[in-house]
C-alpha cells in the first residue's frame, strides 16, 4: 500500500495555504485521481499518495516563477506536447544517447525527425539501456513493443514494467496504477511510471 | 482554391434541412436538421432539434432548441430553453430563459439569469448566477458568484467565491481562497413575492466540508470548516472548526469543537 498523506499535513509539509492547493488543482496541476477521500472521526478528510505529490509540489514551486500555471499543467499532462526534433540535436542536447538512436533506426529504419512519441519511446529505450540492466536484443524488443502498443501509451497514465526470471525477460504494459505480485525468483528490473518520464522529457525539451 | 461561399438556410413554417456547412442558419417556425451542423450564425425563434453536433461562432435561441449531440459556440445566448444531450463549449454563455445540458458545461464567462441544469462538470473563468444552477459534478472557476439558488452535487472550487444567500443552497464540498457567504438583505417587493410563492423557506447554505483561505460565513450549515483565518456570523451551525491564524465568532453561531492549528 502507497504511504498517504492527509491535507492538513500536506499543507503543513510544503507550507502552502488551502487556496494554492485548489488553484493547482482547478489548473489542472494536480491530478483528480491523487485526491483519495476517507472518513476519519473528524468527518470526510482528503488523503494523497504522499511521495508524489510532495515531489510535484516541489516542482510546482520551483518552476512557477519561470512558467505560467498553463504552461505547467502542458508539463504534468500525459498527452504529448508538439515538438519534433533531429536525430543530430538530440545528441548535441544530450537528451538520448547516440547508441539508443542507432538502435531505434535499425528497428524502425532510418528517421530524420522524432516526434514526441518516438522521443519518448527513444527515452525509455535510452534510459533502461543506461540502467546497465537491459542488454541490446532485450532493447530491440522493447521497441517492437512500444511499436505495437503506441497508441495505449500517449494520453494515459500508464506503467511500464519489465521483469526477468531465469534469463528470460517480459515487458509489462499497464493503466496505473499496478499491484504487481510475482514469484520469488522473478527478478522486477524496472517499474517506470510513464507519466514521471513524459515529465522528464518535456522539461528536457523545454 | 477558392473557397465555395458558404450558403444559408432559413426555415419559416416548418422543415427539414440536412446538415452541412452554412452561413447562417434561422429558424422562425419548426426545423429539424438530421445530421451534424457547422455555421456562422445559428439563430432560432422558433423550435430547432438538431439530431447531431453543433458549431457555430454565435448562436441565439430565443424559442426551443434540442441538440442531440455536443454543442461549440464562441458566444450564446438562450432567452428560450435549450436542451442539449451533450457537452456544451462557449467562451461566453448567457441563459436568460432555460437549459439542460446532459454533459459538461465549458466557457469562460457563464451567466445564468433563468434556470440551468447541468449533469456533469462546470468549468469556466468566471460565474454569476442570478437564478438557479443544478449541477451534478464539480464546479471550477476563478470567481463564483451567486445570487440565488444553487446545488452542487461535487466540489464547488474557485479562487474567489461570493454568495449571497436566497433560499437553499447546497454544494457538497467548497474549496477556494478565498469565500464569503451573505445573506440578503434585499427586501424589496421581489423577493416578499418570491417568498409569497416559494413558502416560507429559509436563506441558508448546507456544505459538508468548506476550505479556503479566507472564510467569512452566514447561515451556513456545515460539518466541517478549515482556513487561516475564518469568521463566523450569525446563523451559522458548525460541528468543526481548524484555522491558523485567527477565528472571530458571533455570539448567535453554534459551533461544535474548535481547535487552532
Amino acid at each position: 500500500m502507497e504511504k498517504l498523506i492527509s491535507k492538513k499535513d500536506l499543507l503543513e509539509a510544503a507550507n502552502i495555504s488551502y487556496g494554492q492547493l485548489y488553484r493547482w488543482k482547478r489548473k489542472n496541476l494536480i491530478p483528480e485521481n491523487w485526491f483519495i477521500r476517507k472518513s476519519t472521526f473528524t468527518g470526510q478528510e482528503t488523503f494523497f499518495p504522499k511521495e508524489e505529490i510532495l515531489q510535484r509540489i516541489e516542482k510546482i514551486k520551483n518552476l512557477k516563477d519561470d512558467l505560467s500555471l498553463d504552461e505547467l499543467a502542458d508539463m504534468f499532462s500525459p498527452s504529448p506536447t508538439i515538438t519534433s526534433l533531429s536525430a543530430d540535436e538530440l545528441v548535441k542536447r544530450n537528451i538520448v544517447s547516440s547508441t539508443a538512436i542507432e538502435m531505434y533506426n535499425t528497428h524502425h529504419g532510418n528517421t530524420a525527425t522524432f516526434s514526441f512519441d518516438q522521443l519518448l519511446t527513444l527515452y525509455l529505450l535510452d534510459t533502461l539501456l543506461q540502467t546497465g540492466e537491459m542488454n541490446r536484443s532485450e532493447g530491440m524488443e522493447l521497441l517492437h513493443f512500444l511499436q505495437q502498443h503506441a497508441n495505449e501509451i500517449t494520453g494515459q497514465e500508464s506503467e511500464l514494467i519489465f521483469i526477468r526470471k531465469m534469463g528470460v525477460s517480459f515487458f509489462i504494459l499497464t493503466p496505473e496504477p499496478a499491484k504487481l505480485l510475482v514469484e520469488s525468483q522473478t527478478k522486477i528490473i524496472a517499474h517506470y511510471k510513464l507519466n514521471k518520464y513524459i515529465e522528464e522529457l518535456k522539461l528536457k525539451l523545454s | 482554391m477558392e473557397k465555395a461561399k458558404k450558403r444559408n438556410i432559413s426555415i419559416s413554417g416548418s422543415g427539414t434541412a440536412a446538415g452541412g456547412e452554412y452561413d447562417q442558419v434561422k429558424v422562425n417556425g419548426s426545423a429539424h436538421i438530421n445530421s451534424d451542423i457547422e455555421c456562422e450564425i445559428f439563430k432560432c425563434n422558433g423550435s430547432a432539434h438538431i439530431e447531431g453536433n453543433i458549431k457555430t461562432a454565435t448562436a441565439k435561441v430565443n424559442g426551443s432548441s434540442h441538440v442531440e449531440g455536443n454543442m461549440e459556440a464562441r458566444e450564446m445566448i438562450i432567452n428560450g430553453s435549450t436542451d442539449i444531450d451533450g457537452n456544451l463549449t462557449s467562451s461566453e454563455v448567457k441563459i436568460q430563459g432555460s437549459s439542460t445540458i446532459k454533459g459538461d458545461l465549458k466557457g469562460k464567462e457563464i451567466n445564468v439569469r433563468g434556470t440551468a441544469s447541468i449533469t456533469g462538470n462546470v468549468s469556466s473563468d468566471e460565474i454569476d448566477v442570478k437564478g438557479q444552477v443544478i449541477i451534478g459534478g464539480d464546479c471550477e472557476a476563478e470567481s463564483f458568484l451567486a445570487r440565488g439558488h444553487f446545488k452542487i452535487n461535487g466540489l464547488l472550487n474557485a479562487g474567489n467565491i461570493d454568495i449571497e444567500l436566497l433560499r437553499l443552497c447546497e454544494a457538497k464540498e467548497i474549496g477556494g481562497e478565498n469565500i464569503s457567504v451573505k445573506r440578503n438583505l434585499d427586501f424589496s417587493g421581489f423577493k416578499k413575492i418570491l417568498k409569497f410563492f416559494m413558502g416560507q423557506e429559509k436563506d441558508q447554505l448546507t456544505a459538508e466540508v468548506i476550505e479556503g483561505d479566507h472564510v467569512s460565513l452566514e447561515y451556513t450549515h456545515a460539518k466541517v470548516v478549515r482556513g487561516n483565518t475564518i469568521e463566523i456570523g450569525p446563523g451559522c451551525v458548525i460541528d468543526r472548526i481548524e484555522y491558523k491564524q485567527s477565528l472571530e465568532l458571533d455570539e448567535n453561531a453554534k459551533i461544535g469543537t474548535q481547535e487552532k492549528i
